[in-house]
């Protein structure tokens, strides 16, 4: 079954996927906006993969994690670096390993 | 309190992934798709490349008597961290990926074994636990 | 030490009891197994995250470049432009796939790379900066696919791994331990009621004989 790809971030991460051919967008410029756009992508039955920038992310706050922790496996998102090269300082999937496997883990996942 | 109930859940969902039925290398070599169903519904696909390998460790007549996934039993008898690949040519086999010594129709594997017969045969191998 | 629980004290609650702990020693043996198992895979697929955002975070940054270089040469607008323009939408194959009976996602794209034609911007817009770029976004989009579903494996493995563990450890510190008090305090009880037994017998006796 096909699915769709969906990508919101600032206005060069969005105009660089959709000439790859992505075309369900946003622009993140407000919260309450690009919140209730993140939903409706969510939403869609055969939204398959949606990538969103780490400052967009950092921008919706709490309520990004609240979305994330109540969907399904499906649509997957995917934090991205925007055109600056900007993630997190906290690597959220660290934080899980920690969780998960507690001090045997010394080495960081890194590659951002 | 009644923790039966839940134990005996977990113990079932342990091997829910399991096939039905295996199928022999040879009928998965010549199959478009290798795959089995498990016994809660789902499509477990073989890799082609791994089912190569297979065909290139072993020698064409007992192609038959491989069959896929070659499970990697748990066994809490055998102690933590310790399983066992059951059946003759299974045994083989891993025993020539692994570079160990096969003594008779079993191989006993240690988990860096284990994580690495899992490294170069991810789909082929599956686990089971002996409940 | 763990309160016994309230039942009973008799030989069929004990040989009860006893065929529980039995389960839940198991139970608990079992679930570490699985530990283990899942274990092995968290840190195969977290070997391959790894080498999947290094991969993939070095093509980002690329196609960042080359889109740079587009919006200089082609001017933003125009650029912004030609991104809406683009005819055929990129469509992803997605399905799930078991590990050890957890539901990950497998996703792959439907073939990406396209030729001009199929790009299908207007004619006066094609130019080889805005090519470049649209190119290295499709290459972009294959490594962040194959990073995707990576991530979300890794993050399902972790989430059961963390229920077995809680599942393992309220075995070991909760369940078996109040069973084995609930056994202990059964079999003194036994124990006692033995004693009592036995002295009241004693004591019929002793009266019987002392009325012959």
């Amino acid at each position: 079954m096909s699915y769709k790809i969906a990508v919101i971030g600032d206005a060069d991460t969005v105009t660089g996927f959709a000439l790859a051919g992505v075309r369900h967008t946003h622009i993140h410029v407000s919260k309450e906006e690009t919140l209730s756009k993140l939903k409706s992508f969510l939403m869609e039955k055969d939204m398959g993969l949606l990538l969103i920038t780490h400052r967009t992310i950092d921008d919706l706050g709490e309520e990004f994690k609240l979305l994330m922790r109540a969907k399904g496996v499906l649509p997957v998102v995917l934090a991205i670096p925007d055109k600056t090269g900007y993630v997190p300082a906290v690597d959220e999937l660290y934080e899980l390993i920690k969780r998960a496997v507690g001090a045997r883990v010394t080495e960081k996942v890194g590659g951002g | 309190m009644n923790s039966e109930r839940w134990i005996e859940r977990e113990l079932a969902k342990l091997n829910a992934h399991l096939p039905m039925k295996r199928i022999s290398l040879s009928e998965a070599l010549k199959s478009k798709k290798p795959q089995v169903v498990g016994r809660n519904g789902s499509v477990h696909e073989f890799e082609r490349d791994e089912l190569e390998l297979l065909a290139s460790i072993l020698p064409e007549s007992e192609w038959d008597s491989l069959f896929l996934p070659i499970l990697v039993s748990f066994d809490p008898k055998l102690g933590r961290g310790t399983a066992k690949i059951t059946g003759e040519v299974e045994a083989k086999v891993v025993s020539q990926l692994l570079g160990k010594k096969c003594a008779g129709g079993e191989l006993l594997v240690y988990l860096p074994e284990i994580a690495s017969l899992r490294r170069k045969l991810p789909t082929v191998t599956q686990y089971f636990f002996m409940v | 030490m763990a309160a016994p629980m309230a039942i009973s004290p008799t030989r069929m609650e004990l040989i009860k009891l006893r065929r529980r702990i039995s389960l839940a020693q198991r139970g608990h043996d079992l679930l570490t197994e699985k530990m283990d198992a899942l274990i092995i895979e968290f840190f195969e697929v977290l070997k391959r995250v790894k080498q999947a955002r290094t991969n993939a975070l070095r093509q980002l940054s690329a196609a960042h470049r080359a889109l740079s270089v587009c919006l200089a040469v082609v001017g933003t607008i125009e650029t912004q432009q030609a991104s809406r323009e683009a005819r055929r939408e990129i469509q992803l194959d997605a399905s799930t796939r078991y590990i050890m009976g957890i539901m990950t996602p497998a996703l792959r794209i439907e073939r990406v790379e396209r030729t001009v034609l199929e790009r299908g911007y207007s004619i006066h817009f094609t130019s080889s900066a805005l090519d470049d770029a649209a190119r290295e976004f499709e290459k972009t989009l294959e490594l962040l696919v194959e990073l995707a579903e990576l991530e979300e494996s890794a993050r399902a493995i972790a989430r059961e791994l963390e229920k077995t563990k809680r599942r393992a450890n309220a075995l070991e510190y909760i369940i078996i331990p109040r069973l084995e008090a609930t056994i202990k305090f059964i079999t003194m009880r036994l124990g006692e009621m033995e004693r009592e037994n036995f002295s009241r017998l004693k004591r019929i006796k002793a009266m019987l004989e002392a009325r012959i």
